[in-house]
């Protein structure tokens, strides 16, 4: 090992307890790329792109939606430390019935009228981002027998260059699921795994309404900045 | 830092990562206009028919494209969704530079983490001459990330996962 051999924090492509990846994992050798190659300046998001409310994903019905309120807030760092400013983050989740509000989602749970599961904003000039939402509850599919996610939340990032870009889940702590779930244990290095749960943070809730959490990302190291900032 | 590890994008993720207009990319300024329609496939030769692809790509003066305002989608920028069949289809100005081409990332149920790969809109020999090309200049695999012109402004491009004909991917 030298230092150009990048660390394993990311699964690898193929990973046969995650059936799905069989016939979708590349075998032939991938291309690396001249240094820096995907370092370059990304898109940039305008702010209107997100309205207000947009990360309340609990006002969107008539009612409030069943399940557990939490907020979920977080800071979204690069590689160094420093908070990445003014970028999309978008989330996507089951209700509280582990159901998606997605027509291919045939899971014999009910659906939530009042909850839709889809939340957008942008980080604040500290990189902080902040969503009100209700706890997804687990859900069956047919990995194999008897298997069952762990309670997750979708989150996509942009970042500020295509190298940043990710989309990773967000887990719970002492989910019980985590350790017979492939796609959470597909990723080598148990200390990263564990980089994918957030942590209670009460008194990020709200008293008497709503429990907290917080969850950090952190995206790999870019020396593009976009224009103007 | 650590980084957080990438996650597959699942196969529920239409309704949550949908932008209106994602596949009709705009820039600032004017620009010969294309399609690039194309179809994913899998080890198997089946279609991916959950997948989203994402492109990045130079305007069509050759430079970063400018930034929007108000509600817009970002110059440059295009997201889809495979339809059932595997197929896609963008809408786009003709990039500039000396070897034209589309930055793609293909995320899908099964996908831990993003495919990366690009696009030539391109005869094959300019390809081979773009440096980013260089390890593979003079494979008969090159010609995967060659799309085929197949009218005025339309390209064909398909893509195999896996397999026979797999297409270039790259280590990121």
């Amino acid at each position: 090992m030298n230092d150009m051999t990048p660390p394993t924090i990311d699964p690898p492509y193929l990973y046969p307890g995650y059936r799905s990846t069989l016939l979708r994992s590349p075998k032939e050798k991938l291309l690396e790329l001249p240094r820096g190659a995907l370092d370059v300046p990304g898109p940039l998001v305008p702010k209107g792109f997100v309205r207000d409310g947009d990360n309340d994903l609990t006002i969107h019905g008539k009612s409030a939606p069943l399940g557990e309120k939490m907020v979920l807030v977080g800071r979204l760092l690069d590689a160094d430390g420093r908070p990445i400013r003014d970028s999309l983050v978008e989330i996507w989740q089951a209700n509280a019935s582990g159901r998606y509000h997605h027509p291919g989602d045939t899971h014999d749970a009910p659906l939530d009228p009042n909850f839709h599961g889809i939340g957008r904003t942008f980080t604040n000039a500290q990189g902080e981002y902040r969503f009100v939402t209700v706890k997804p509850g687990s859900y069956p599919w047919r990995n194999h027998p008897f298997a069952w996610r762990p309670q997750h939340i979708h989150f996509s990032l942009l970042g500020n260059a295509p190298v940043q870009r990710l989309v990773t889940q967000m887990y719970f702590p002492g989910d019980p699921l985590l350790d017979i779930d492939p796609v959470y244990n597909s990723v080598p290095d148990p200390a990263a795994r564990k980089r994918m749960i957030s942590s209670l943070a009460l008194e990020s809730g709200i008293e008497g309404i709503a429990l907290g959490y917080h969850f950090d990302i952190v995206l790999a190291g870019a020396k593009s900045t976009p224009l103007g900032i | 830092m650590d980084r957080t590890p990438s996650q597959t994008i699942g196969p529920f993720f239409h309704e949550g990562l949908r932008w209106r207009d994602g596949g009709k990319v705009a820039f600032a300024e004017e620009g010969k206009r294309i399609v690039l329609t194309g179809r994913i496939v899998d080890g198997a030769g089946d279609p991916v028919g959950d997948a989203m692809l994402e492109t990045w790509q130079q305007s069509p003066r050759g430079t970063v494209p400018a930034a929007t305002s108000g509600a817009k989608n970002p110059h440059g920028f295009g997201r889809v969704e495979t339809s059932k069949d595997g197929t896609f289809r963008i809408e786009t100005s003709m990039p500039g530079g000396a070897a034209p081409c589309i930055d793609i990332a293909i995320f899908a149920r099964g996908l831990l983490k993003a495919l990366r790969t690009r696009v030539y809109l391109a005869a094959q020999d300019k390809a081979r001459a773009d440096p980013m090309m260089s390890a593979i200049a003079s494979s008969p695999r090159l010609k995967t990330l060659v799309a085929t012109a197949t009218g005025d402004g339309e390209f064909r491009w398909d893509v195999r996962l896996q397999g026979e004909g797999e297409t270039v991917f790259f280590a990121f």
